[in-house]
């Protein structure tokens, strides 16, 4: 994001202090992405649609609490999401549900010497299953969601090298247990 | 038992599959409604410190006032009870 996106978003958010109409901007521009985001976390886009509507509404009641910190407004917007899914999960005392993209999958992973087969992508899945919860939000926010780790350290309320160190762990653990190379090593 | 549930999906998310849940005249109607509340909020709590307030006044000078009156009474039945 450029620095004249973000002054143009804080433009709007000063904006919308005053007017809450002029927020509708910022909702359709991160209505899809929220959506997703959530409905990553549910696989279920009713549950999806419900929680990302309190989003808004929550980021819209305490807009005046915002203030900028270094990271994009979406962050923050994420951050409140990210909230609301754990809210759901708390009350409804589930297992959180992680649904993933296969062609995801396959773009984050490269197999060393053969090509993908079924059955590589289950065990994977298996694998990614017993993960902690918090290794797997990291991976998905940096991979799914493609956050730098400042982002994710805001999101996760937790700190940059807090999020870098967690990252790390998961994909080496990734690389011990499959010997694949992982796309996006740095 | 595995900690977390992972499916799979084939079909990837589109940018646009979400638009029938796109309803911004909810959320506004929601944070009107919820700004609505918090201000019946403001002014009750305004209204229940100033109650308060008052009450705590009353009381405080009902209770001088009645020390006013029963000092009299005191040193008069301690003058009487005097051989």
């Amino acid at each position: 994001m450029t620095e004249e996106e973000i002054r143009n978003e804080q433009e709007i958010i000063e904006r919308s202090k005053k007017d809450a109409k002029a927020f509708g901007e910022l909702y359709e521009k991160y209505f899809d992405p929220i959506f997703n985001y959530i409905y990553r976390q549910t696989d279920d886009e009713e549950l999806a649609a419900d929680l990302c509507s309190q989003t808004f509404i929550n980021a819209l009641n305490n807009l005046n609490r915002y203030e900028f910190r270094g990271v994009p407004f979406s962050a923050w917007v994420y951050k409140i999401a990210g909230n609301e899914v754990n809210k759901h999960y708390r009350k409804n005392k589930g297992r959180k549900i992680f649904s993933i993209e296969e062609v995801k999958v396959i773009e984050l992973v490269e197999k060393a010497q053969e090509g993908w087969d079924e059955e590589l992508i289950t065990k994977l899945i298996d694998f990614m299953k017993n993960l902690p919860t918090d290794m797997l939000q990291v991976l998905e926010l940096r991979f799914f969601e493609d956050k730098d780790f400042k982002e994710i350290a805001f999101i996760l309320d937790i700190t940059e090298s807090g999020a870098k160190m967690r990252t790390y762990r998961a994909l080496d653990k990734l690389r011990k247990n499959f010997n694949i190379k992982v796309k996006y090593d740095e | 038992m595995s900690r977390n549930e992972i499916r799979l999906r084939r079909k990837r998310l589109s940018t646009h599959g979400s638009d029938r849940f796109r309803n911004y005249g909810f959320v506004l109607k929601s944070h009107e409604q919820n700004q609505r509340l918090k201000k019946i909020l403001k002014v009750f709590t305004f209204f229940a410190v100033i109650l308060i307030v008052v009450v705590l006044m009353i009381i405080l000078f009902r209770w001088e006032t009645r020390g006013t009156h029963k000092t009299p009474i005191e040193n008069s039945e301690k003058i009487q009870t005097i051989p």
